[in-house]
């Protein structure tokens, strides 16, 4: 089961420059809510910047990780429009 | 393969068989897919159509609810697709979206997103465009 600590590391280890801040919402340890902020998020949809931080864990979606709300934005400004 | 494969959108809830372990291996592809095009055909026929957990009168997830609320919110029609009665519903969505949750609203053929970006969308007032 991981953590959320270990979840925000795993993002800023993928994808360069992020900034993840993550918690266990549901204090069940499989329902997260993560907010990444993202340089690489620059031009692309908000899809896109999903998808970037969902491949991160592949198939640990909807396994172990059974939520993993996401808020994605840019460093300059508040979330993506 | 059965041959009582769903062919359409009204079947595709319906079509509880067994129900197999969620996670099995995927069907090896160059075989025909019934649940593969029952739901591409599915996406491109409705202008606005939900997969979910539940129904939208009785969603199983919260996600869910709250995506259905929003689509509610803008008296938008939709058509709605429950995913749990297979796992392989949502096994061959996802593998058609490269999305890998559920909820997954679509417009115009295209996904739109899940909870978050819906509810995000419906907030910032771009949800209503996006499904015309």
């Amino acid at each position: 089961m991981p953590s959320p600590d270990e979840i925000k590391q795993r993002i800023e280890a993928a994808i360069p420059g992020a900034q993840a801040e993550v918690e266990d919402y549901a204090g069940g340890g499989d329902h997260f809510r993560a907010t990444v902020t993202a340089e690489a998020f620059a031009g692309r949809s908000r899809i896109e910047q999903h998808r970037l931080v969902y491949e991160i864990f592949g198939k640990e979606i909807g396994g172990p990780i059974h939520a993993l709300s996401l808020k994605t934005q840019t460093p300059q400004k508040t979330p993506t429009q | 393969m059965p041959t009582s494969e769903p062919s359409t959108i009204r079947d595709l809830p319906m079509s509880a068989g067994q129900p197999s372990t969620v996670g099995e291996a995927p069907m090896p592809s160059g075989e025909p897919n019934p649940i593969h095009e029952a739901l591409t055909q599915a996406i491109s026929e409705h202008k606005v159509i939900l997969f979910m957990k539940g129904t939208p009168e009785a969603p199983a997830c919260g996600f869910s609810a709250r995506t259905v609320a929003a689509l509610q919110a803008l008296d938008v029609p939709f058509a709605a697709v429950d995913i749990l009665p297979d796992p392989r519903i949502r096994q061959e969505l996802s593998a058609i979206s490269n999305w890998p949750t559920i909820p997954q609203l679509f417009a115009n053929g295209e996904l739109v997103g899940g909870c978050d970006i819906v509810t995000e969308m419906y907030e910032s007032g771009e949800l209503s465009e996006a499904l015309q």
